[in-house]
């Protein structure tokens, strides 16, 4: 009998479209939905769904991943057979190289496979906000002798130019594989999680290994193996989010604060784990106001809070207003400040009467129009925003900027502050 | 060496008579706290901050609910090779197999554990109080003055001044006499039941085949009487003892005073816990919350004021919470009213429910721990659809809908399943 019992979480990729979000931390550990990081929700999935052995694969940025999942208690993961596991790049006899991409992350780490003796194997994202039971999914992938079977989702069509758009027959066999397509032909996009029977994986992580190509999952191992065989779609239904942009993550986080939220955090049957920090409960205070928000423990709230998000350990003084606003573990709002459509990251210091994301003006961020151009305003971890500071839309300001790195007057749309342009000034 | 060897001895297995339904079902120590926290939680986390990981908690009345909250001690960094914390249940042996009569028996009959611990000073403290301290400071002065006894003091909060023993001691603090519960109060300072024994002084006593079974009686107040070097080192701050319903409400109560007598938020001194794998607290679109600690894994949609929600609790949209206290996983259903209510896990209040503050009759059967308008709902009873309790209610443990006499319960009943079996 065959069983699928390892799984690879993919999460070393660069997350450029997350902005300065994704400047100090891989992607799969950016922060979400109040006391989680997005890769909770994969691990979780993992745990839940009975596979007990993970390892991650990580190169951009490790350090605050490997953080958050320690030795993987949150998970139960702490474990003498099997457990998780970061695989890192590593020099090695002959293959001495960074991951060139997601297939080559896993096909140097192939070894971890083979040592398992393992048939099959899973392969997830790191970067995805879903619930999903892999059972069902592996369930299929064996009964009809797949050798692949890919987890697909419904978006409207429209959406599906970012993603994979998957061609299926009446069988469920999928007949064409078409890379984030400029004119979609469906919705039926895949989630970016696989079961690959091990043998037929690897011949085709190798062919592609010795190819100037990309050593992607989606563009270059998935096509092959359809050309090649049995690739098997697995539709699931619920909620799926990639979280690839600056807007994608904004609007899973606000999502979380609708009265009818698609992706309810607290299912008791699926609960997602994350490492908790050490606070006390969350505090309202005698003038706080807050509707339609997520508060985690260790903030304190005296000002007003109307759909936001706030991370442990969050400040809002007396009169501040914190509004349509993500605001990252340990920040300050200070007394009569105002946050509105913003993104705080960590321990920010918003300081007393500032108003960031002000005014009309929806002027696209100018280094990065594509990203930035929504109306979110977005602040890096730990920097100051001195006393009294204006600051319009699609401002990007960088991480550990101090007073001294504002200028006096007004920050327009679109504006971009970093330390360099300051010092340029 | 900066610490001699210490061992910590945590009192945590007495039944809490005074906390009636809340205290059944629990040792005080093991009460739920602050919404979030243990009662035990304090004492815990003080040892550690204290640099102590030896510690061994007694306990014996309803010892589950603190098992599985302490489990290997891993919040505490207690799950430790050398160390760490241990649980000290009664056991059968060959003879004189006994309960633990009191709290001098309790350490007496895990003498052997405590001597194999080889510790020069053993730290006695109780699980059921609130209160932060660095018992570093307090075994220093202890070893400074080479006592025998070193018993921490505190000043009594104004509540019920008659449930505390009060120190004489001289200017340097050299104690002169305990006076445990006076018939009539009197001023100055009392003992925070918290005390550092010289181990091998304590041990000797306690091998004493006359001892008495309690150890401020039978240990403490001979000590004093025959003159052995027993002294009193203050303790400045926040410190109550949580036995009573009164004492348990109004210390949950500081908690959300605009400024907070204790401060659970200094990150210098965090209380630890295990905390549970929930999600954040939801703030619905109709919801307004004031002046309370909300715990993690809530959802209000109704009004909150003064309150403490703990991890779980449901606030449906139009009901009110006010002054009140409530547990896990309890839910208040829509157009529901909580007025100085302690709500045990898992209760139910239904729709348009009033519980409280109608009047104010002391409690039929228990007038002394009853009086000021607290109600009490029992662990996992409900409260009818449209019900209405008068204040100094007590609803037991497990009522259900049909133990109910009437919707119109007036001020001060007791209300118990009609079904149970006689204790």
């Amino acid at each position: 009998m065959s069983f699928v019992s390892y799984a690879l979480i993919l999460a070393g990729g660069l997350g450029s479209r997350l902005c300065i979000l994704s400047e100090k931390r891989a992607k799969p550990a950016v922060p979400f939905g109040g006391k989680y990081r997005i890769i909770d929700f994969s691990l979780s999935n993992c745990v839940n769904s009975g596979i007990f052995d993970v390892g991650i694969l990580t190169q951009y940025r490790p350090l605050s991943l490997r953080d958050h999942i320690g030795i993987g208690r949150a998970w139960d993961l702490d474990r003498k057979r099997g457990g998780v596991e970061l695989l890192q790049p590593y020099k090695g006899w002959a293959e001495t190289d960074w991951y060139r991409g997601t297939a080559d992350a896993v096909y140097q780490n192939w070894s971890r496979v083979e040592e398992r003796e393992a048939e099959h194997v899973l392969v997830l994202s790191g970067d995805h906000v879903y619930r999903m039971d892999y059972r069902p999914l592996i369930e299929a992938h064996l009964a009809r002798g797949a050798d692949a079977t890919v987890a697909i989702t419904e978006i409207p069509r429209e959406e599906a130019r970012g993603f994979g758009v998957v061609d299926t027959d009446a069988d469920g066999w999928i007949r064409g594989f078409l890379e984030k397509p400029q004119n979609p032909p469906s919705g039926r996009v895949s989630m970016g999680v696989y079961v690959f029977r091990a043998s037929a994986l690897y011949p085709a992580l190798r062919a592609d290994a010795e190819r100037e190509t990309p050593h992607d999952f989606g563009k270059n191992i998935l096509p092959s193996l359809v050309r090649a065989g049995k690739v098997l779609a697995y539709r699931h239904p619920g909620y799926w989010q990639d979280i690839g942009t600056l807007d994608s993550y904004y609007r899973a986080n606000l999502d979380l604060v609708r009265s009818d939220p698609p992706f309810p955090l607290d299912d008791p049957r699926w609960p997602i784990f994350t490492p908790s920090t050490e606070f006390p409960p969350a505090r309202f205070g005698l003038r706080a106001s807050v509707h339609s928000s997520i508060i985690t423990h260790g903030s304190i709230v005296n000002g007003t809070v109307e759909r936001s998000v706030l991370f442990p350990g969050t400040v809002v003084e007396e009169g501040a207003t914190v509004r349509d606003s993500i605001v990252m573990g340990e920040s300050w709002v200070g007394p009569g400040a105002v946050v509105d459509c913003a993104i705080l990251d960590k321990r920010v210091h918003v300081g007393p009467r500032c108003r960031v994301g002000e005014g009309d003006d929806r002027t696209p961020n100018r280094s990065c129009p594509e990203h930035l151009s929504s109306g979110i305003t977005i602040v890096g971890k730990e920097t100051r925003v001195p006393e009294g500071t204006v600051i319009g839309r699609n401002v990007r300001i960088s991480a550990n900027l101090i007073e001294e790195d504002f200028p006096r007057e007004r920050i327009a749309s679109g504006y971009v502050l970093e330390r360099e342009t300051t010092a340029a000034r | 060496m900066t610490q001699p060897p210490v061992l910590a001895l945590v009192l945590a297995g007495g039944k809490s008579e005074a906390l009636h339904a809340l205290g059944r079902v629990r040792t005080a120590s093991a009460l739920p706290y602050g919404g979030k926290y243990r009662v035990i939680d304090f004492t815990l986390s003080n040892c550690v901050h204290s640099g102590i990981y030896r510690v061994n908690i007694l306990t014996q009345y309803a010892p589950h609910s603190l098992q599985g909250h302490i489990g290997i001690g891993r919040p505490w960094d207690l799950d430790r090779r050398e160390g760490g914390i241990r649980l000290l249940q009664p056991y059968v042996r060959q003879t004189e197999t006994n309960w633990y009569r009191g709290t001098a028996d309790a350490l007496l009959q895990n003498r052997n554990v405590i001597a194999d611990a080889q510790a020069r000073h053993l730290l006695v403290l109780s699980g059921d109080l609130v209160y932060k301290m660095d018992y570093g400071e307090l075994i220093r002065s202890h070893e400074e003055r080479d006592a025998s006894l070193t018993i921490a003091t505190t000043h009594p909060p104004t509540d019920h001044p008659e449930r505390y023993g009060y120190v004489d001691a001289r200017q340097d603090g050299r104690v002169l006499g305990l006076d445990e519960k006076p018939a009539r109060v009197r001023g100055g300072v009392v003992s925070a039941g918290i005390y550092v024994f010289r181990a091998r002084e304590l041990m000797a006593r306690l091998a004493d085949p006359s001892l008495g079974p309690d150890l401020v009686r039978d240990v403490i107040l001979p000590m004093i009487r025959e003159g052995a070097h027993v002294y009193a080192h203050p303790l400045r701050g926040y410190w109550r003892d949580v036995g009573t319903i009164d004492s348990y409400y109004e210390s949950t109560m500081d908690l959300v005073r605009p400024v907070p007598p204790f401060n659970l938020y200094d990150p210098d001194w965090l209380i630890y816990t295990p905390s549970e794998d929930r999600a954040p607290a939801v703030v619905g679109e109709h919801a307004r919350v004031h002046q309370s600690l909300v715990g993690h894994g809530t959802r209000v949609e109704g009004d909150v004021r003064r309150s403490v929600l703990f991890p779980g609790v449901v606030v449906e949209r139009g009901a009110r919470v006010t002054d009140s206290i409530v547990m896990h996983d309890a839910r208040v259903a829509s157009g529901a009213r909580l007025d100085r209510a302690i709500v045990d896990k898992r209760v139910i209040v239904g729709r348009e429910a009033v519980v409280g503050a109608l009047d104010g009759v002391p409690n039929a059967e228990f007038p002394r721990d009853l009086h000021t308008g607290i109600c009490v709902v029992g662990k996992g009873s409900c409260v009818p659809e449209r019900a209405r309790l008068g204040a100094n209610t007590l609803i037991d443990i497990g009522v259900g809908a049909d133990d109910y006499p009437s919707l119109e319960i007036p001020a001060g009943a007791v209300i118990r399943p009609l079904n149970r079996i006689p204790a």
